[in-house]
Parts: structure tokens; sequence; C-alpha cells
């Protein structure tokens, strides 16, 4: 008699249990909340990574009570954005995330980005250039609200160049000279690490040789990642691999920080979110580290190219998407967003934003570098008007990676990955339906 | 007589017996539904579709239409997704013997009557098995690094240079290591228990005819826990082919690792990185027949051996 009292308590309680559990796993980013009354706030879902996003987020919450938002970091870049995609089709995506520029047309097309054009007011038109505005609109439709913006720069340990000799190189020439000097002068440091898996990075770079990757004229799609001067760009890099003067690592690992730390990884050439990484990664090494002109091909040249950056989309999912663009257009735009930006790191994107990081004072990885926002933005206004990024890039991205990372490993050519990476992507996207010339 | 009395009574208890044991039942029932059935049959259903282009334009949308046995295809002749399974061949002749090995040799020595320190001993094993996948692979991971690792520093001090564990092809060994690490464990608490189910008179009486512990060991206890060892090798053998904590996230500190790997890590990547999960689907599928397919192999071998004439 007790002992089937207990059992049946137990069935009881396991399947009460159970039951919260199915219920309880279901959303991390729930919908919005807005129960349609017009008196209760608004609260908005937000996804971004990175340490600039909560005091963003926090200023617009205290300025605007009936809109209130609620941040989620759903991981990096290419986290959030796979998430977002699987969100979507659940249905239960947040209203706005950060979507870095590259991975956007492969939001557009797998419909989780949703066309704000008509929610962009007048004055948020005017906070931000043409040439930034270009970064989000494809086919004359805005998708997104800039939010910051990646123009490459090179990233190096002065203290240590100094130290070993080497003067600053402002050509690739020299920079291939550069770094046969630091290794002749120590075996174990290195100028720079390839590391197989930066995609947007060699995008950048192949994009500074003239590369356009991705095309499109009306319907069709013409992709030219294996192009001459993508493959003259992983040439180069050969050459400075085969010689030993880089080595090849994957970045920001426990053994590549410990490098940096160490004066063993002398530079990062990047962008201009870069110095903001650095000192996440080694605060010791403040004031030893410097920023200059990414190298040029050409002596006397200046055009550089984008790494990374981001925008802040609507999704298609959002049931309040005039307040959810409300809400990107302020935080990438206003004078509390932009402030936050700039402390921690982002290059902002709007016009008032990169105006006053003419006057704030540098990084806190080279505080006596006291011309690095002045010369940031030199080198913003200098950034090649950004390549269009195709539909299939997280297929390119992936494709990328294990190419090249093979190619390192059996120590065969890098431009015969990216001609491999090239069959794949079209391969994808005739696949998909798209129109390709090649 | 007596019969007519019980009757009225048992068919009634019967009757009341007959509701409680789906009741008991409804619990397990429908997680079983809702978590195994309804996705598997979700998944099947998912790889027949693929996603297309259906709007026109550049910057048309794509979306779920049938295609057919495609996906299948294409699973089935992808270099990646195949070289997938070599490599965790190699993984698997290391990793499942070793553990297994390992877990025997640990069971026999703590069963042995003039074993020391038995419960510090049996608890010191099985700790690796409490560190969570993700854990155990970072702190692995943090000790095969060069620049971090306390071994690479003996060595190095010694003037023997780096120990190349992230490298091809001791990699298969230090992702193997950790398996083995979190593993055994687990399958010696497994073994344990069932040697401590052999009836003692077995080995008194061995021990009287003169055996000593090596053959005890290797002629009584061995065979007598070979459905234990079946048991655990089927669960390891399944568990290789499921390997996907430690590779991922070993992944992003060496090259030597691919984003296809294995082949759950290939499945992953086509789901959630290439946004193709009806592929994903499919290649699922294709892992799990094969699943069972080795499964229904190594019980048929061992059917006769392990569980006698049943």
């Amino acid at each position: 008699m007790r002992s089937k009292m207990m059992a049946a308590v137990t069935v009881v309680a396991v399947g009460a249990l159970a039951l919260a559990a199915c219920s309880g796993g279901g959303s991390t980013a729930g919908g919005s909340a807005g129960a349609g009354t017009s008196a209760a706030p608004i609260t908005l879902t937000y996804w971004a990574w990175g340490t600039a996003q909560e005091p963003m987020v926090a200023a617009w919450n205290k300025s605007h009570p009936d809109i209130q938002v609620k941040h989620t970091d759903a991981g990096g870049a290419t986290d959030s954005s796979a998430k977002l995609l699987t969100a979507t089709r659940a249905g239960n995506a947040p209203d706005a995330s950060v979507v870095e520029y590259q991975t956007l047309p492969a939001m557009i097309v797998g419909n989780a980005a949703a066309d704000i054009t008509k929610y962009v007011s007048a004055a948020a038109k005017g906070s931000f250039t043409n040439a930034v505005w270009g970064l989000v609109t494809f086919n004359g439709a805005i998708y997104g609200v800039p939010q910051d913006v990646g123009p490459m720069a090179f990233v190096y340990n002065k203290a240590r160049l100094d130290a070993l000799g080497v003067p600053v190189p402002t050509t690739w020439a020299e920079f291939a000279t550069a770094a046969k000097k630091v290794h002749i002068a120590d075996p174990n440091a290195y100028l720079t690490t390839f590391d197989p898996s930066q995609f947007g990075g060699f995008a950048g770079l192949a994009q500074q040789a003239g590369a356009k990757w991705w095309s499109v004229k009306g319907k069709t799609w013409t992709v030219d990642i294996d192009g001459p001067e993508s493959i003259a760009v992983a040439n180069y890099w050969q050459g400075l691999l085969d010689n030993g003067a880089i080595k090849s690592e994957p970045l920001l690992t426990p053994q590549w920080n410990q490098e940096l730390n160490n004066g063993k990884i002398l530079s990062w050439p990047s962008a201009l979110w870069a110095p903001g990484v650095i000192y996440g990664v080694a605060p010791k090494m403040a004031s030893q580290w410097a920023m200059a002109p990414l190298p040029q091909w050409t002596p006397g040249d200046s055009a550089v190219g984008n790494q990374g950056g981001s925008a802040v989309v609507v999704t298609t999912s959002s049931k309040h998407p005039k307040e959810a663009a409300e809400f990107a257009a302020w935080i990438n735009s206003s004078q509390e967003g932009a402030d936050v930006q700039l402390t921690t790191g982002q290059y902002p994107a709007s016009k008032l934003g990169q105006a006053a990081a003419e006057k704030s004072a540098p990084p806190k990885l080279m505080p006596q570098q006291t011309d690095f926002w002045p010369l940031a933005s030199k080198i913003a206004a200098n950034t090649i008007p950004s390549i269009n990024w195709g539909p299939d890039v997280n297929v390119a991205s992936s494709a990328f990676q294990d190419a090249m990372a093979k190619a390192i490993a059996n120590h065969t050519p890098l431009s015969a990955a990216l001609i491999q990476v090239q069959k794949v992507v079209v391969a994808d996207m005739k696949k998909t339906g798209f129109t390709v010339t090649n | 007589m007596t019969t007519q009395d019980l009757n009225p009574p048992s068919r009634r208890r019967r009757r009341r017996g007959t509701a409680a044991p789906y009741i008991f039942l409804t619990p397990a029932v429908l997680l079983y539904v809702c978590f195994l059935l309804v996705p598997i049959v979700y998944s099947i259903y998912l790889s027949f579709q693929g996603l297309r282009l259906v709007s026109g334009g550049a910057f048309g949308h794509r979306q779920s239409t049938f295609i057919g046995l495609e996906n299948y295809a294409t699973a089935l002749t992808d270099a990646e997704f195949l070289g997938g399974f070599r490599r965790l061949a190699i993984y698997g002749i290391i990793a499942v013997p070793l553990t297994l090995g390992l877990a025997l040799l640990f069971a026999l020595l703590l069963d042995l009557g003039s074993a020391r320190a038995k419960r510090f001993s049996r608890t010191a094993i099985f700790i690796p098995y409490a560190v969570p996948g993700v854990v155990a692979s970072l702190m692995w991971g943090f000790m095969y690094l060069p620049a971090t690792s306390p071994f690479s520093y003996i060595t190095e001090k010694f003037g023997w240079g780096t120990i190349p564990f992230l490298q091809n092809p001791e990699i298969f060994s230090s992702v193997a290591n950790i398996a083995i690490w979190s593993g055994v464990g687990f399958n010696m608490i497994i073994l344990y228990t069932s040697l401590r189910g052999i009836p003692a008179y077995i080995m008194d009486s061995a021990r009287i005819d003169g055996a000593n512990e090596w053959q005890i060991a290797t002629q009584i206890k061995i065979p007598l826990v070979a459905p234990a060892l079946v048991l655990t090798g089927l669960f390891s053998l399944i568990g290789c082919l499921q390997l996907y904590g430690e590779p991922t996230t070993l992944a992003p500190m060496t090259s030597t690792i691919t984003q296809t790997w294995v082949p759950l890590m290939t499945i992953y990547r086509d789901a959630f990185t290439l946004d193709d999960l009806p592929l994903a689907a499919a290649s699922s599928v294709v892992l799990a027949l094969g699943t069972l397919v080795v499964s229904v192999i190594l019980l048929r071998l061992t059917q006769k051996r392990a569980f006698g004439d049943d």
C-alpha cells in the first residue's frame, strides 16, 4: 500500500519535471512581449557580441522608457549568424541582431534580415555617408543600420621592432624584407602569423589588391575568388611561409596569446578594431604597440579594404520592426552610442562617431600614439567601397578555412586552395539556383 | 471451493492491476515520442527536402522544396564526409581497445583481495569521467599547445624540442587520449560491478585447485564478465562513431583539425554554418543507419560467446 503510494508520487513528480523541462527548453530569445497595448513598454530582444553592446543598450534603455531592449550575447560573428538563420526558421529570432557586412547577403537570401528602407528616417540617413550606406544597401533596399567599420590597418609591436632595428614597412615588399630580418635577428620571433581560418582578413587583402570576389549585374552573379589579383596575394604569403619568415598558426589561441605577450609575434595586419582585441589578451603590452597604415602594393598608394565591421539588422521575425529600426539607428548614430563605441575600441560607422573619434584619447593599447585617431580617419577615408559580398559567403568561408589549412599542412600552393574555394562557391550557387556567369 | 472464493476478488485485483503499468510507462513513452520518435521522423522528412531559390533576382529567397534522394547522393559521395569515417577508424583503433583494456585492468586489479586503498583508487579513476567534455578538452588543449604545455616544457629543458601533440598524425592519439582519460572510469565501474557479481566460491575452488591470481583472472574472471565487456564495447563503439565534442573544442587551437574532421562535425557544419539542414539530416540518417549496422554486427558476433546459449 505504502510502496504503491510512493511509486505514484514518484511518477507524478517525474512527469511534472519532464513537462516543465519540455516547455522550459523553448526560447532563449523569445520574440517581443508586446501584447498590443501601447501603454505597456515594448520589449525588444537584441543579439550582439562584444564589450560595446551592454553599455549601448543601457544608454538606450535609460533614455527610452517606452521601448526597453533586452540584450543577449549569442556568440561571435560566425556562431551568432548561424543561430540567427536557425532561429528565423523556428520563427523566434530576436527583433534586432548584429550581423557582419560579409554575412548580410546570406541573411537576406535566408530571409532573416528585413527590408527597413521605409523605417529609416531622414535624420538617420544623414548620419552616415553614402559609402557607408552602400555596405547595407542591396538592390536599392536598406537591410540594416551600420554600426562599425573595419578599415584595415597595421598594428605592430613598436618597442620590439625598434629594438631589432627593423623599420616599419610601408609596402608589401618592405614587409617581406622586414619579416626576414625579424626572423634572422631572433629565430623564435615572427613578424606576423598566417591563420588559414581568417577568411575576412584575406578577403580584405585581396580587395586591396584589386580583386572583386562577388559582383552582380542585374540577376547574374560573377564569382572571381581565384582571379589574378587574389592569386598574387596568395603567392605572396606563400613565399613568406616557404622561407620561414612567418609561420602559420591559429589566431587568439592560448599559444598565440602567450607568444604575443612574450614578444614573439610582432604584428597583426588587420583592422582598426585590433587594438581593443590585443589589449584584451595582452594588457601588459600597453604603450609598446602602435598603429600604422597597412603596407601597399605600390609605393604611394593609400587605399585599403575592410575587415569585419558590422551592422544592426531588423529580423523578419520581429513584431516591432519600426521600433527595432529606431533602436538600431539610435545606438549607431547617437552621441551616447558613439561614446561607448570609442571607449570599447569600435571604430564607429556614423559621421558623428568618426568626428568624435578624432577628439578622443587613443586606445588603451597605445596611449603613447596621440595621432591614432587622426590617422584612423585618414585611413577610413581611403577605404575601397566595399566588395559585393555574395549570397553564400558562409560556404566560401568554410571552404576557404579547410582548403587553406590543408594546403599548409600538405605544403601545396595556397593559390590551389583559392581555386578550390572558387569551384565550391560557384557549384553551391548554381545548386541553389542562382545564375552565375562562370 | 477455494477457487470459487478467490475468483471475484482476484478478478477485481487483476483489473485494478492492469492500469498501473501503463500509468508508469506513460512519462517514459511521452518523452520517447517527443524527443526521439518525432525528431527522427522529422529528420527523415527533412532529408528529402532542399533549399532552392524560388523568387527570382540576385537576392531571391530560398525555400524548402522536395528534391528526393539528392541529399543522400551528395552525402554518400562527399569525400569529406567519407574521409571523416576513415579518421574515425584510426581514432577508434586507438581509443576503444585502450579504454576497455585499461578499464578491465583496473577493474581486475581492484578486485584482487590484496588491493590497497580501494575506495580512493576507485574515486580517483572515476573522477575524470565527472569532468564535462568541453572542460576536459580545453584543459588537455592547454597541455598540448607547445607554448603552454608542461610536457613540452620538460622536453624543451632537456633540449629535445616541443612535443607535436596537435600535428598529424599525433593528433589522433591526442584526441584519443582525452576520450580514454574520460572514459576509463565509467567503463571500469561497470566491469568492476560485474566482477563483484561473480560468486566467491568459484574463485575459492580455483584457488584450492592451485590456480594463481593471473590464471584466475584470465581463465575465470574475464570469461565471466564477457557480457559486461560486450556492453561496454558496444557503448565505446557507439561513442566513437559519435565523436564530436573533443575535436570541436580543439579545432580553434590547431589547423590540423578541419571543420570536417569527423562525420558529426561535417553534419554540424552543413546544418548550421552552411545553412543546409536537409543535407545534414540526410547525413545524420546515414550515420545512424551505419551505427545501427555496426551495433547489430557486433552483437551477433559476440552473442554466443558473451551471452551463453540463450
